[in-house]
């Protein structure tokens, strides 16, 4: 197993430098003009980057003051007691409610809690465990729809947060079960 | 959805400020205008002629305990100077120093222009500190601070305008990136390696994108989305998951609305499957997480089958049905009257 990581690591250092070279290298060999192909294509990346910023504001600054606000501890308080029973600790609550939210903000907690818990409690386990295997949906939302300029997200969020809270379950429960 | 989402998250947090700033006042937290008792240690000898005279701040923790009915202990001393203005005598503690709660609140609001926090002294006997010639003999006095009121409200005015600025910040950040990827990827569709793409993905990916023609480049631009966020190279995913939403883009019948496909992009994307662990974890966990290596695959690879079949089944319902551009395409718009 150990030898399959080794090489998926190895693979994924090679990737971005061969895709730089191979990409001109391949083209120039099917005649394509690539300098000229490359400045076409990046021209893009302005107007992508600037058609995002009303979608990225909109998303953050909501997010920003939610957090502010205190609602958030209030809502895990809420929570904790309802998520108890299935085996959720209140503990990691907070995490599984801002990863979805923030992306800075979740890394921001992780530090937290291992400041707070330690470096070995299954507490920072199952939110290391969270934030590795899920995305900040929001940011994900707003700069995937934002570039195309769709605002009617359609089932987009109910099937993101369905994911996440999905891989927050998992998350608890194979960190229990791996070092319970 | 993300109507009341966005909605909810902006109401809900100005409730919630609403209702800690309440508490505050009715609780009295900061004790606005009245004054905290403190002991003043002279280092150099005291003379009110003198603008500024350092001073050693005491503060009693069994009186700060009372007086603001906290657990939180306050240092032994805090370096700070009087200050002689206009309105009297002003007490400033030095920048930085570690003060316990409230006090740490009330320095956001009411400090200095050097970020000290700041206060008018009260009951201060300048006889008798021209007398305290020695540190051993601190003279009482009591220090009144700006009153302190709605500091959520507050805080979460300024949290918007600050994250709306770091918002604009992330986009505009984004550019060089992009424009380096978007440039590549011109360059692999124009000498056909995104088309070569297309036709080894295609057995495995159409039959999640039902929508997308059988030769279409959004294919293959998904591929190399999925494959950047499988070897954990977000930089580039990023750019081949816009490429890949523009692709499908030309496919929409109507420009504001998410197609299926789109969707289903999109929760591939969120679920984040990643076979190398977040250069964070690794930045703060250090070796321990190859042992968290395989829950974090295991709960990507769950979360990605429950984001297929969630979009999958989501699809289905009436109102998402109703809504798909492919399904009911918008009346094309009406001919101008003659």
């Amino acid at each position: 197993m150990d030898t399959v990581r080794n090489a998926i690591n190895l693979v994924s250092y090679f990737i971005i430098p061969l895709m730089l070279v191979g990409f001109p290298l391949y083209g120039l060999y099917k005649r394509v003009p690539v300098y000229e192909s490359f400045v076409v294509g990046a021209k893009e990346g302005f107007q992508v980057a600037v058609r995002i910023i009303p979608y990225l504001v909109a998303i953050l600054f909501a997010v920003a003051m939610f957090r502010a606000s205190g609602a958030m501890d209030a809502l895990a308080r809420l929570l904790g007691p309802i998520l108890r029973p299935i085996g959720f600790p209140a503990e990691v609550l907070p995490m599984a409610i801002i990863r979805p939210l923030t992306g800075s903000g979740s890394a921001a907690l992780v530090v937290d809690m291992i400041n707070r818990y330690g470096e070995d409690s299954i507490y920072v386990k199952m939110a290391s465990v969270m934030f590795g295997s899920t995305e900040t949906t929001f940011y994900v939302i707003a700069v995937y729809f934002g570039a195309i300029n769709v605002r009617k997200t359609r089932h987009a969020v109910p099937v993101g947060l369905t994911a996440d809270i999905s891989a927050m379950l998992f998350a608890v429960w194979s960190v229990r079960l791996l070092f319970g | 959805m993300l109507n009341y989402i966005w909605a909810g998250l902006i109401v809900t947090s100005f409730l919630f400020a609403l209702g800690y700033d309440a508490r505050d006042i009715a609780g009295d937290r900061y004790r606005n205008g009245r004054p905290l008792p403190v002991a003043l240690a002279f280092t150099e000898t005291y003379d009110s002629a003198t603008r500024r005279v350092p001073v050693e701040i005491r503060i009693d923790p069994r009186q700060f305990a009372t007086f603001y009915g906290t657990e939180e202990k306050p240092a032994a001393s805090y370096p700070g100077y009087l200050l002689q203005t206009r309105e009297g005598t002003q007490l400033r503690f030095e920048a930085g120093a570690k003060l316990p709660e409230p006090l740490a609140t009330i320095a956001k609001v009411s400090s200095s222009r050097d970020q000290e926090l700041q206060g008018r002294l009260e009951g201060f006997s300048p006889l008798a500190a021209a007398q305290a010639r020695d540190t051993m003999f601190p003279v009482a006095a009591g220090v009144v601070f700006e009153p302190v009121r709605f500091v959520k409200l507050n805080a979460i005015a300024a949290a918007a305008l600050d994250f709306a600025k770091t918002a604009a910040g992330i986009a505009l950040g984004l550019v060089g990136v992009l424009a380096l990827f978007l440039g590549l990827l011109k360059i692999a569709e124009d000498a056909g390696i995104v088309h070569a793409l297309v036709k080894l993905v295609r057995p495995v990916l159409r039959p999640l994108f039902p929508e997308i023609p059988p030769d279409h480049p959004a294919l293959g631009l998904i591929a190399l989305n999925l494959a950047a966020n499988f070897f954990g190279l977000g930089n580039a995913a990023t750019p081949f998951g816009i490429k890949a939403m523009e692709e499908l883009q030309t496919l929409n019948q109507s420009k504001d609305t998410a197609t299926n496909s789109m969707v289903m992009l999109l929760a591939m994307n969120t679920a984040a499957v990643q076979i190398v662990p977040p250069v964070l974890l690794l930045a703060l966990l250090g070796l321990q997480i190859n042992r968290l290596i395989f829950p974090i695959i295991g709960s990507t690879v769950l979360s990605l089958i429950v984001a297929i079949t969630a979009a999958r089944l989501f699809g289905r319902l009436r109102v998402f049905r109703d809504s798909d551009p492919n399904r009911n395409p918008p009346a094309p718009a009406a001919a101008p009257e003659a």
